[in-house]
């Protein structure tokens, strides 16, 4: 059974004296207030646009593109898998530059990272870190092989030199930010009952910064086994050195082979990457109660 | 106290190990005639253009609970903070002596202070048991704790925290554990420093009423076995009677309408 209805309680009257003004319309705010940072970047990247479009330009011969990436693509087709067996002796090279230089890079972006972080160091150290880090991340991987291919010759080791350097930058970086990311006032708490400054950095930051800095690591060893592919190009190891050559004797089937094991690889370490990061990083963002 | 309290204990036996313990600090003019633990003298706070306190001048004997009471935002942890030497006074002094009759300003004497904060202050991603290990930091040179703690360290957090009902979560991070859990792993980690002084902030406001007299149990019996003092923030006039000695208030009116007396005493003119 159903309840009735509840009487409806009757509208209070309205007195017409009390009648409350026309909402007024929000004032306009002049157009040099509606300028902040985000409006003012878009406004820049615009005119950039407009200025750079003539440079999207031709050779203005009469080419006719499309038949000549059909006729380029079809020299890759079949792969010639015949070099199967050296091309993963390559890869395995290419895996073991990378990772040497990522170890190596570690190590030496750890300290510029710690006097870079703005949290923990005094001004004028973190000045010089980060102009040193910038420095090193402004010249490309290429141009860091080109210089040690020039002192210590065409080889492996010249990779692995060419990829900690280019690497430092990176991973100084985003080592410093793991460490301004963390609330000293943690690391703070623990010199305030004893600990020593390696101490409350040890118990009280690193604990915090961890999983972000093995996070970037583990990133910077995927970017640095695709960079290892093209290092090769100027003679320093891995399977880069095979792409060049294949590239030289216009042999393009054995290099569709080798760029198809290039992005196999690449392919399985990102997927393997992404799930190793996503475990990491998964209880950093749990709160902390209280 | 005002150093006519009655009731103060003996001073604890001369020092043979002075010079070894605190050489470059003064000794006490009074020697070793003089018992309190902790003087603060024409103690003041000023924050923006407001006192907190002010002309604060008591001092504490040895083996004491002395709450610190008063409304929120009058200043309790803000004295505690300038007592531990992390918030610079801007007038007066503080100076603790220790066991050997020396005297010590705060920053001097930071690895015999315990500090249970307000906010923990704990490592979300680290183990319960790692943070209370922390402790222990302040007995050790900065290399000696690199590879981790002492099995004897270890043993001593284990205890503590069986004690205050963690035992189960020794190896669970502090960010997985609930607000309540992660009070008494910041309690544990003060108990494990064996300090001279504990300041606790408001130590048990996350806990129910059984670990609230148990927390307080310990606190007390810290003060009375182990002389050890204790400066605690407590809003409950209940737990205030049952566990404290002294009873210092703060007035959010006054800066200087600060008092302090003997619990079950009329109060003292400031």
């Amino acid at each position: 059974m159903t309840q009735p209805p509840l009487p409806k309680a009757p509208d209070p009257p309205i007195d017409p004296g009390e009648r409350p003004p026309p909402p007024q319309p929000p004032p306009e705010l002049p157009w040099y207030e509606r300028l902040n940072v985000l409006n003012v970047t878009l406004l820049l990247f615009l005119l950039a646009v407009v200025f750079s479009a003539p440079g999207v330009r031709g050779s203005g011969r009469p080419i006719n593109y499309w038949e000549s990436f059909s006729r380029f693509a079809g020299g890759f087709f079949p792969p010639d898998f015949s070099i199967t067996g050296e091309t993963l002796l390559a890869l395995v090279e290419t895996f073991q530059i990378a990772v040497m230089a990522t170890a190596f890079a570690i190590v030496f972006s750890f300290p510029l990272a710690v006097m870079g972080a703005q949290n923990i160091s005094p001004r004028w150290v973190v000045g010089i870190s980060r102009m040193t880090m910038n420095a090193i991340r402004t010249i490309p991987s290429l141009i860091w092989a080109l210089i040690a291919v020039a002192i210590v010759g065409a080889n492996p080791l010249a990779g692995v030199i060419a990829l900690t350097f280019y690497s430092m930058g990176y991973l100084g970086k985003f080592f410093s930010e793991a460490f301004e990311s963390v609330d000293v006032e943690i690391a703070r708490g623990l010199r305030a009952i004893g600990a020593g400054a390696v101490q409350a950095f040890q118990h009280g930051l690193w604990p915090h910064a961890k999983p972000l800095i093995w996070s970037y690591s583990l990133w910077m060893l995927e970017y640095n086994i695709r960079s290892a592919a093209i290092i090769g190009y100027v003679g320093a190891g891995g399977v880069g050195v095979q792409l060049y050559q294949y590239q030289e004797y216009y042999d393009w089937q054995k290099f569709a082979t080798v760029l198809l094991f290039i992005l196999a690889v690449v392919t399985v370490l990102d997927l393997l990457g992404e799930w190793v990061r996503s475990r990491i990083t998964r209880k950093l963002r749990k709160p902390l109660a209280g | 106290m005002p150093s006519s309290s009655p009731g103060l204990e003996s001073p604890p036996p001369a020092a043979a190990g002075r010079q070894k313990c605190c050489a470059g600090h003064p000794a006490q003019p009074a020697e070793e005639d003089n018992p309190h633990h902790l003087t603060v003298t024409d103690l003041g706070l000023k924050r923006g253009d407001r006192w907190l306190f002010r002309h604060m001048t008591w001092q504490v004997p040895r083996g004491k609970l002395i709450a610190v009471v008063g409304p929120s935002g009058v200043g309790k942890s803000s004295l505690l903070g300038c007592l531990a030497g992390m918030i610079p006074q801007t007038e007066g002094k503080v100076v603790y002596c220790c066991c050997h009759h020396c005297l010590h300003p705060p920053h001097a004497f930071q690895n015999r202070i315990g500090i249970i904060f307000q906010n923990y202050m704990l490592v979300p991603n680290n183990s319960v048991l790692n943070n209370v290990l922390c402790g222990r930091l302040g007995r050790y040179a900065w290399w000696q704790t690199l590879f981790g703690f002492r099995r004897r360290d270890r043993h001593d957090a284990i205890r503590i925290l069986q004690d205050l009902g963690l035992g189960r979560y020794l190896h669970r991070w502090v960010s997985e554990t609930s607000g309540g859990e992660q009070q008494r792993t910041a309690i544990a980690r003060a108990l494990l420093q064996e300090p001279e002084i504990f300041l606790a902030d408001e130590p048990v406001s996350n806990l129910d009423t059984y670990l609230t007299g148990r927390v307080l149990g310990i606190l007390r019996q810290q003060a009375l076995h182990h002389r050890r003092t204790i400066l605690c923030v407590l809003h409950n006039p209940d737990l205030v009677h049952r566990f404290a000695d002294y009873v210092l208030s703060l007035d959010p009116m006054n800066p200087e309408g600060w008092h302090i007396r003997q619990v079950g005493r009329p109060p003292s003119a400031a």
